[in-house]
């Protein structure tokens, strides 16, 4: 029984094998098929003019040195004339096949054409040249855009590169079985010999489509970089928003609180100071006022501070905090740390108010009982794990609470995993990387 | 009382040596910084300290440190610690050897002259002194598998009351009862707490102690 499913399994391997490698052959072979009839014919015609010469041998060897030139030229011709038209489709399919098989997700972004735009003089722009008409424009922008984009190129490196990787590897199972059909009639052990080769190398030909795929699939250089500014753009752009934002607080809290009540306090002082011969009594009970404005004022900046920068943090640093903050927690918050040093001020700031609300989190929206954090240092990577037993569901809904934890990381290259089914428990991981003092 | 001050702010400082000295007591030594103070702790040996956490030259928790290390070479030397903020944290390693004779307040109470150098006294006296705000902390703790799971809620804010340093006749006012009946609270409390045979004083402070479920110390692998 186990013996026929296994035998099963290997038929389906070897028949998606072949079928894979069918298809890797087809969407590799576009640019041999051009070069090798090209440089066939061109290597004949070539060749012949210089044959049957009687001239000096280094003449004749110069000659054919020439030749060969011309016949590598005529084929770069024809791969150049064939690749823009070829390139992008066939790695698209490369890729969709990368994605399917091996699970290997590869994102690439080509140019899009761009805005045309009409000029004071009437004429259309399309970014590097007038055009009489509108249409004319933006056929010419999207030409540009199809052409002229590096991840076109990029594809037709991966096409030169399969076909002298890929090409061979996945087609040698496929011929082995071919040529080995063909030999069983006239040799037969060399041709069962071939055949059972055949058969044992299909599952494996197309699986080279793994290592080069992933060097030469994915987007070009010049995309990533634009990638990687887009996404620091984004994140410069949070950050001043979001400092912005807190000096308005801080602003706001200064405002109504703490100046207000020095202002009563002022107040209460003048008139008692007014007061202080005619009713000392009253006198007395402005002063207690004062007092209590006073202490009201130092509540308020107190709390302000806390929001601003810990003291424990400032003290004492990030292992200390985590446990005056768990200490503080409504409900029991187990702490175990393994971080042997402080990590860099802004990081540790970072990562105690990001620990700080995903324990709100799991108190007020997940309702857990216990929360677990756990702090620790490992390959430069400073990780917070809070996990609780709570609801579950927790997700970095844009503008939620997680979301800001999560642009808080990205701004020191850090990041944020979730993981909450509905029901619980609940786990999510900070980590960011960086250097301990 | 002989008595050292150590502060950083000129201001509060010199207020502090001031106020001591219009209640008739000496001030033996008054520092701005860690280093000083413990050097001030340990030579003078005082009836009191009154520290302020954050001190020169790291401006971190020299204050708490100094003090600290002074408890350990002089196990009980009172002291008062004053602070900005108060922290759970802070005072459960203050009060990790059991000994009494702590004090951790906001630096807020030192503006009123009266109660502050009451705590002062209490604090001398080899009792306690926390702040409100740090008894409330506590008290608004997750109590499980607790001893103070016990008590009833008025037994519990009795022993919070305590917790602050206030005598029985102290609580009575405060909480609108006769002394008569916050003693019998008390003697519930220290039975509950199994505490039933030990001297007053110490009995209050023990009291205390096991009210805050002292850890002992930090964690060594925890720095």
């Amino acid at each position: 029984m186990g013996a026929t499913g296994g035998l099963v399994r290997w038929g389906a391997a070897v028949g998606a094998g072949w079928w894979r490698s069918a298809v890797l052959v087809a969407l590799t072979c576009p640019f041999a098929l051009v070069a090798v009839p090209v440089g066939w014919a061109g290597a004949s015609l070539a060749y012949g003019w210089s044959a049957g010469s009687a001239a000096a041998w280094p003449l004749r060897a110069l000659a054919v040195f020439g030749e060969t030139l011309l016949v590598l030229l005529w084929v770069s011709v024809a791969v150049w004339t064939v690749h823009p038209f070829t390139s992008r489709a066939l790695a698209g399919a490369a890729r969709r096949c990368a994605a399917r098989w091996l699970g290997l997700e590869l994102a690439v972004a080509y140019r899009q054409p761009r805005q045309v735009t009409r000029m004071a003089t009437g004429f259309w722009w399309d970014g590097q040249e007038y055009h009489r008409s509108e249409r004319e424009a933006r056929r010419r922008a999207r030409v540009h855009a199809r052409f002229h984009d590096p991840q076109l190129h990029g594809d037709g490196v991966w096409l030169l590169a399969a076909a002298v990787t890929v090409l061979p590897v996945a087609a040698l199972p496929l011929l082995a079985l071919v040529l080995g059909a063909l030999l069983v009639p006239g040799r037969p052990p060399l041709g069962a010999a071939l055949l059972a080769a055949g058969l044992l190398a299909a599952p494996f030909g197309w699986r080279v489509l793994g290592p080069v795929g992933r060097r030469l699939l994915g987007p070009v250089a010049s995309t990533r970089l634009g990638w990687r500014v887009a996404e620091l753009e984004e994140i410069r752009a949070d950050l001043t928003q979001t400092q912005a934002a807190e000096l308005e607080r801080i602003e706001r809290g200064l405002h109504d609180g703490a100046q207000a009540r020095l202002v009563a306090l002022g107040m209460s002082m003048g008139a008692a100071e007014h007061l202080v011969d005619s009713d000392p009594a009253a006198a007395k009970r402005l002063l207690a006022e004062a007092r209590a404005n006073s202490a009201g004022a130092l509540a308020e900046l107190r709390a302000l501070v806390r929001g601003i920068n810990p003291p424990v943090l400032v003290e004492r640093g990030l292992v200390d905090a985590v446990r005056a903050l768990a200490l503080d927690a409504v409900v029991e918050v187990d702490v175990v740390t393994r971080v042997p040093a402080r990590p860099e001020r802004p990081v540790e700031a970072a990562l105690y108010f990001s620990v700080a609300e995903l324990l709100t989190n799991a108190v007020k929206h997940a309702r857990a009982e216990r929360v677990g954090i756990e702090l620790s240092y490992a390959e430069r990577t400073l990780t917070a794990t809070v996990s609780d037993d709570g609801s579950g569901g927790a997700a970095a809904a844009p503008g939620s609470g997680l979301d800001g934890v999560r642009r808080r990381m990205a701004a020191f290259g850090g990041r944020l995993e979730i993981d909450s089914p509905l029901g619980g428990p609940t786990r999510v991981t900070v980590a960011v990387p960086c250097e301990l003092s | 009382m002989r008595i050292v001050v150590a502060e950083d702010l000129f201001l509060l400082r010199d207020g502090m040596v001031r106020l001591a000295e219009a209640y008739g007591h000496q001030v033996v030594a008054a520092v701005d910084n860690g280093p000083a103070a413990l050097e001030a702790l340990l030579t003078h040996r005082p009836d009191v300290a009154i520290v302020d956490v954050r001190l020169p030259p790291t401006f971190s928790d020299e204050g708490l440190q100094a003090a600290l290390t002074a408890r350990r070479a002089v196990p009980g030397l009172p002291v008062l610690i004053l602070s900005q903020h108060v922290e759970q944290l802070y005072a459960r390693e203050l009060l990790a050897d059991g000994l009494g004779g702590i004090g951790y307040q906001l630096k807020d109470r030192v503006l009123d002259a009266g109660q502050f150098m009451d705590a002062v006294q209490r604090v001398a006296d080899g009792g306690t002194a926390l702040d409100p705000t740090v008894v409330a902390k506590l008290l608004g703790r997750p109590a499980r598998a607790d001893p103070l799971a016990a008590l009833t809620e008025r037994e519990r804010s009795v022993l919070a009351l305590m917790a602050e340093g206030l005598s029985n006749a102290a609580v009575a006012a405060r909480l609108f009862l006769s002394e008569g009946s916050v003693s019998k609270y008390t003697t519930t409390i220290f039975a509950k707490l199994g505490l039933a045979d030990a001297e007053d004083t110490n009995r209050r402070v023990r009291a205390v102690l096991a009210y805050l479920a002292v850890e002992r110390g930090p964690d060594p692998d925890g720095r």
